[in-house]
């Protein structure tokens, strides 16, 4: 279970995020939805040890993870798919997944994970010498996703994973979510694209300037009048 | 007002100095200690303020000294013979620094490092023979004037980065050492400013080349551009407090004299001990001996 | 044939520019540090080569064996005393941080050189020191044929770690971006380690291979760093191959000028050259990266 307690963060003397409170329960597929710039990327990012918070406290599994550093976190079972993918553009697919595999206990699963994952893409299969950087917006995201599952994580993050895809593409991105959501894997997923998420998961938090301002339960923030002024009216199409 | 006070009292004292002493070793001594002062502020100025790390300090500071006593030795007054060596040591800076500044840091440092061994070779093969002052200037040489040139160069550059630093000029120059994305985007040019500063650090250490011509009997004329130079002047601006007006100055009385002290001992263990202080002031304590000084005086006026 | 037999020469000099720059290229590369002392770090690879066979006879290529090692845990030690505070700073100030530290560094290591060894020219002449191999007309040196394919070979063994060993990668995800690099599990810290201690070894290697061809002293180490930065303007970042190319690019060079202006100007006409490609092309000829 990921617990979240009153999490401050700063970039410099602007607090971004101003104590946040937040569960994820062990099996559970959360969303975070919330416009621009209300620190969700930020959230994440701290969680993933990327940013150290000015304050509060992270507890995953029962263990304090606020100021552990990324690699302790991906060992822990905690993976990122970051905004923008960031993946190795200069190395292959299989290099890129490889890499995804660094840490000692997604050693010794590494190739029944890979094997995995090329059942879920068979396009990564397909194109596992390519370099990633020519890749299609699609097949990155798939690689990126892959990327993070070979960590082999109980708690996948996931920032804004339908950026820039055609609708088909990411519906085929959120089927595979929702496999792995069966299978057992928690999920936090933070998302614009809010109407196609909403329908997903079971819970959602709304983050808004920093500070969760509404949660419940994925179908009912859909009716929620607050969450449809600001994010379902004609102008939230889903993009930035 | 406390400094300029202060900066006064000092000067008054190496002004008369003199006057008190006949001891050639304590003149000598002050000579190196001005000549210091200039090498090591006209870095910073560059190099502190500025923020453009210049590994190459050597090749102006040498073609001051070139162009002065080629001048000087053929017969010209010294006082004409100095502002060409500055002017000539300005041109080749920017020569460097136009097409290197409009790249990122790294490439002005090993620009500059490689322009100084450029002349160190050139020079070396050009003019292989030991460079001595003619003998009518010998029989007359006196101490006396290079004592009073070195010690006036040395007020007048740290007085021309005094004012410098607060004038709207020297402000643009910090808002570029700070973000130069960020200071364009205000409109302060950053290139205009990096070569001011560059112009300047460079007229100002081939003047300092100048006096070294001048006060030096004979040497080699590769010798002023030896790396040992720009290691002077770097060392002196960080140990002494980079960025600052007054570190430079307190760099130079601190390693100028150390090194006297320590050099009766083994010739290459200052090197040594001035290193590795260097390397420690970068890491841990960038502000130099001004700061410590002031931590102290912090630590001292808390516990009071 | 003078031009010939001297292209020959810079050829194999070449290599171990191009070796030289490797190393640097490795650690600039991977931790954005620029390490202005890698020349000096070769200098005592090649002193360490030099008192192995002087002292104990221990033949150059065999001390290789010891010597490499023995600058891979120098560069592990730089790289806790001195570098690792560096890369806590981001870019722009770490480069600038990493010119100061390679600055003091070059002068507590020239120093030291002096101090110990004396400022006196040294050189591993062995048994076959003289023996040529002789191809038409032009006069080959065994011994710096010798050099340049070990050389080659070192590159092709620390390419091939690059790109199929687990820490290899490592080492160039986060070459590639550091951040990605850490959430897949690799602890940057030790990345950053690793590839500044390869490239010291790396340093220490070439210099040994040019203590046995060439002399050394404690003031070659300026002049190869140098030669290793000429080598990485030249030739750009991110390929090991390419700085190779390079070297051997700038021996070529070196030697031409050695044929039309005489020996004296060898240094010089790398480093105008240098300046040149600096001002006109400064992504090199074959690089990716700035």
């Amino acid at each position: 279970m990921l617990e979240i307690k009153n999490l401050q963060v700063a970039y410099g003397p602007l607090l971004a995020l101003h104590g946040v409170d937040m569960i994820v329960r062990p099996g559970e597929m959360v969303a975070l939805v919330g416009p621009n710039g209300a620190g969700k990327s930020t959230l994440l990012k701290t969680i993933s040890g990327l940013l150290r918070p000015r304050a509060g406290a992270i507890r995953w599994q029962d263990e304090t993870i606020d100021t552990a550093p990324p690699q302790r976190i991906v060992e822990r079972g905690i993976a990122l798919v970051p905004e923008g993918r960031r993946l190795f553009a200069a190395m292959t697919v299989r290099e890129n997944l490889e890499l995804g595999a660094f840490t000692e206990r997604a050693q010794q699963k590494k190739r029944a994970q890979m094997e995995r994952i090329f059942a879920l893409f068979p396009r990564l299969f397909e194109r596992q010498q390519q370099t990633a950087g020519l890749l299609s917006g699609g097949e990155q995201q798939m690689l990126a996703l892959s990327r993070a599952l070979m960590s082999l994580p109980r708690l996948l993050l996931l920032d804004e994973p339908s950026l820039g895809l055609a609708p088909k593409i990411v519906e085929s991105i959120f089927a595979v979510l929702i496999e792995l959501h069966r299978d057992g894997m928690g999920v936090l997923i933070v998302e614009q694209n809010v109407h196609a998420v909403l329908e997903l998961v079971q819970r959602a938090y709304i983050l808004e300037g920093g500070r969760i301002v509404g949660e419940g339960e994925g179908r009912y923030l859909l009716d929620d009048d607050h969450v449809r002024a600001a994010y379902l009216g004609p102008l939230a199409r889903g993009t930035s | 007002m406390k400094s300029l006070v202060g900066g006064i009292l000092i000067i008054a004292v190496f002004a008369s100095l003199p006057l008190i002493t006949t001891r050639n070793d304590l003149l000598n001594l002050g000579v190196q200690i001005f000549l210091a002062v200039v090498l090591a502020q006209s870095w910073n100025l560059l190099g502190g303020y500025a923020g453009q790390i210049n590994l190459g300090h050597a090749a102006f500071f040498g073609i001051g000294a070139l162009v002065t006593r080629t001048l000087w030795v053929s017969g010209t007054p010294l006082i004409l013979a100095l502002f060409p060596g500055a002017l000539v040591a300005m041109l080749f800076g920017l020569i460097i620094g136009v097409p290197a500044f409009r790249l990122r840091g790294a490439y002005f440092a090993i620009g500059t490092l490689g322009l100084a061994e450029i002349l160190r070779i050139t020079v070396g093969n050009l003019l292989p023979q030991i460079s001595t002052i003619p003998a009518t200037e010998l029989a007359s040489y006196n101490i006396l004037p290079r004592y009073y040139l070195t010690l006036g160069m040395a007020i007048l550059c740290v007085a021309l980065v005094a004012l410098l630093i607060p004038s709207r000029i020297g402000l643009g120059i910090r808002a570029v050492r700070e973000d130069e994305a960020a200071a364009e985007a205000t409109g302060v040019s950053a290139l205009r400013h990096k070569l001011l500063a560059l112009a300047l650090s460079t007229a100002l250490a081939g003047l300092a080349g100048g006096a070294f011509a001048y006060y030096h009997v004979s040497y080699y004329p590769q010798h002023p551009f030896t790396p040992a130079w720009t290691f002077d002047a770097v060392l002196i601006s960080y140990i002494g407090g980079v960025g600052t007006v007054h570190g430079p100055v307190l760099g130079a009385l601190f390693y100028v004299i150390l090194r006297e002290l320590l050099a009766v001992k083994l010739v290459e263990f200052h090197l040594i001990i001035f290193g590795i202080l260097f390397m420690f002031v970068v890491l841990f304590l960038p502000g130099g001996l001004i700061e410590a000084w002031r931590r102290i005086r912090r630590m001292i006026a808390r516990s009071t | 044939m003078i031009l010939a037999q001297q292209l020959i020469l810079g050829l194999l000099v070449g290599g171990l520019y191009g070796l030289a720059a490797a190393g640097l290229s490795l650690t600039f590369g991977v931790l954005r540090v620029l390490n202005v002392a890698h020349g000096e770090l070769l200098m005592l690879g090649g002193y360490g080569t030099f008192w192995l066979f002087t002292l104990w006879k221990i033949d150059p290529f065999v001390s290789l064996v010891g010597v490499a090692p023995a600058m891979f845990l120098l560069g592990l030690l730089l790289y806790w005393a001195l570098f690792q505070f560096v890369v806590k700073a981001h870019e722009e100030t770490r480069i600038k941080n990493s010119l100061l530290i390679g600055f003091g560094l070059t002068l507590v290591l020239h120093a030291l050189a002096i101090r110990f060894w004396t400022a006196d020219e040294r050189a591993v002449t062995t048994a076959y020191a003289g023996a040529v191999l002789r191809l038409g007309g032009l006069a080959v040196p065994w011994l710096r044929l010798t050099s340049l394919l070990f050389a080659f070979a070192i590159l092709t063994a620390l390419h091939l770690f690059l790109a199929k060993a687990r820490w290899g990668r490592a080492i160039r995800a986060t070459a590639e971006d550091w951040e990605a690099a850490a959430l897949m599990g690799i602890p940057v810290g030790k990345a950053y380690l690793l590839a500044f201690a390869l490239g010291t070894a790396l340093a220490g290697i070439a210099g040994g291979l040019v203590s046995v061809s060439y002399a050394i002293s404690p003031s070659i180490g300026l002049e190869w760093t140098l030669k290793a930065l000429v080598v990485i303007v030249l030739a750009g970042l991110g390929s090991l191959f390419g700085s190779f190319a390079g070297g051997i690019i700038l021996g070529l060079a070196e030697a031409t000028s050695v044929v039309f202006l005489g020996g004296p100007y060898r240094e010089v006409v790398g480093l105008i050259l240098f300046l040149i490609v600096l001002v006109v092309r400064p992504q090199g000829l074959f690089g990716s990266r700035v």
